[in-house]
């Protein structure tokens, strides 16, 4: 198994950015879009997608596919898609560990589960099939949660672990989200990082988040913070030259902001690239 | 408990919200080393709604304008508790706002409101829709004369014909500019063709006369058979001036998609 070649270094494709993007060609290496934003009939944002999508790789990013539902999975969701899919061809599509509809009322939100033996069979039997449908390995990822369940059997990374192999898919790992997480619940992020097969890893998110005294919110509204920079740099040395971004969905700053964190990002890279070559020589 | 009753009560918890006291939910989750079980599945309440909420206000944000926040966040609140979202795609969510005022004792009594709703909903409807090239007017130069009465019109997937009351499209125009503007005429009504035009949704007041060439256009009548209905309506010497103006101007606009001869 083999996972795609590093796309370098991306940001979240984000509407209010688009003339920052068409007129100035930024340097920013790839695009995560937010697939059910262009999941509609046609007009300005398709256009401009594939304005976008001449001149920059693509990767398709879904929030709707409740992966982890017990409904029935929606193969008219699917269909669409795969349609967006053929027409932009994007270097991967990857949705969440996560479940948003049940009995078809979409709560339009991440929601977790329990991590049971029952629940592990189901997502497993599920990302197969879904795979099979779009004729392509996903990239799946660990969601911020906020909520465990008494239920659950085995940690987050367990089941992480044990459903990529099982399903065969790739893994985006959210750095962000497991730092939300281990905060949220007490475990300890850098382990989760450490625990996680390194030849599943495709894909790296990073975030801000909002934070209370009690726990934290996966807000995606504030620069990425130091201690997710440092699991970052963790992560880096672990899984290698593997595609990495930014993703900002509110209280956006202006462009170069962002431009000036993928830089930072470029530096801890780069850092961290120099140990792992030191190491191995 | 099975994976499916989790998500159904899980569901039904964040539907219900913790205050209503139905969150039977709590009985299957953890307290975490910093708090309990309570304050943290309140993200997932709060979060629906806020989110519902911010779906309804982005699609809907020169509404949210005219009605002022109060009056626009209880109209919001309504229509959350009319039950879950049913789609994948958030983009849908709110579209039946408009809808939902005209059916309501509360906010149907503002004509302005719900039209200003309707409208603000088409031109999202229009920004979005379908992808279809215009016909330029060559087109219809190409057509013999003696076929004219026999054309039949294809529009522009965006296109749609709002009937409204007099002055909304006006108010819509000054609200988006952060202007004042007069109030629209609960008694008087205005009919407005809206379309997509180089990717952005545009919009003109129609007559009484076009509306009812448009309207017959778009059910595929031949233009023979439009110009007869017009005449039965008018019995105006320019009518033929009058309904091959209108053609033009619909090629002007690039709304025309495709002509044909009706069979």
């Amino acid at each position: 198994m083999s996972i795609p070649s590093s796309l370098g270094f991306g940001l979240g494709l984000r509407s209010i950015y688009y003339p920052d993007i068409l007129e100035h060609e930024p340097n920013v290496d790839w695009f995560e879009i937010i697939s059910e934003n262009y999941m509609i009939p046609g007009g300005r944002p398709l256009a401009i997608l594939e304005c976008i999508r001449a001149d920059y790789p693509i990767v398709m990013h879904g929030v709707s596919m409740s992966l982890a539902s017990s409904d029935p999975l929606d193969y008219a969701y699917l269909r669409e898609l795969k349609s967006l899919a053929e027409r932009i061809e994007p270097a991967w599509i990857s949705d969440h560990l996560a479940w948003t509809v049940v009995h078809g009322a979409n709560l339009h939100d991440l929601l977790p589960i329990p991590y049971t033996r029952e629940a592990l069979d189901h997502v497993v039997d599920r990302i197969r099939r879904v795979q099979d449908f779009l004729g392509r390995r996903l990239l799946v990822e660990n969601a911020s949660t906020y909520a465990t369940f008494q239920d659950s059997e085995m940690e987050e990374w367990e089941f992480v672990t044990e459903m990529a192999e099982r399903a065969d898919c790739l893994l985006l790992l959210d750095v962000n989200n497991i730092f939300v997480s281990g905060f949220n619940h007490g475990f300890d992020a850098e382990s989760f990082i450490e625990s996680i097969p390194i030849a599943r890893v495709a894909q790296l998110h990073l975030a801000g988040h909002g934070s209370y005294e009690t726990h934290k919110i996966d807000t995606h509204d504030q620069p990425v913070c130091e201690e997710v920079w440092r699991l970052y740099e963790r992560a880096r040395l672990r899984f290698g030259d593997i595609s990495a971004m930014i993703e900002r969905d509110d209280n956006y700053p202006p462009f170069d902001e962002l431009l000036a964190e993928l830089e930072h990002m470029r530096e801890i890279a780069r850092t961290a690239d120099d140990v792992r070559s030191r190491s191995a020589t | 408990m099975t994976l499916r009753e989790i998500q159904e009560r899980f569901q039904t918890s964040v539907l219900a919200g913790l205050a209503s006291g139905q969150a039977a939910i709590l009985d299957s989750l953890r307290d975490s080393p910093r708090t309990d079980r309570a304050t943290l599945f309140a993200v997932y309440v709060d979060a629906y709604r806020l989110r519902l909420a911010e779906f309804v206000s982005t699609d809907f944000a020169v509404l949210r304008d005219y009605m002022g926040d109060e009056a626009f966040g209880s109209l919001v609140e309504q229509y959350i508790a009319t039950g879950p979202s049913h789609h994948r795609n958030a983009r849908w969510y709110a579209s039946r706002l408009p809808e939902f005022m005209r059916e309501s004792a509360q906010w149907r009594s503002d004509r302005a409101a719900c039209d200003l709703a309707l409208f603000e909903k088409g031109l999202a409807d229009a920004f979005d829709s379908v992808d279809a090239p215009a016909l330029a007017i060559d087109a219809l130069a190409a057509a013999e004369p003696d076929d004219w009465p026999r054309l039949v019109f294809e529009f522009h997937p965006s296109v749609a014909v709002l009937d409204l009351a007099k002055g909304v499209a006006r108010l819509y125009s000054a609200l988006s500019d952060g202007g004042e503007a007069e109030r629209a005429d609960p008694d008087d009504d205005e009919t407005i063709l809206l379309w997509r035009r180089d990717d952005e949704p545009v919009y003109r007041e129609i007559a009484a006369d076009e509306r009812l060439a448009l309207i017959e256009a778009r059910a595929a009548k031949s233009f023979g058979d439009i110009c007869t209905l017009l005449e039965f309506q008018n019995n105006d010497e320019t009518l033929l001036q009058r309904a091959a103006g209108f053609l033009a101007q619909w090629f002007a606009d690039g709304i025309v998609t495709k002509i044909s001869l009706s069979t």
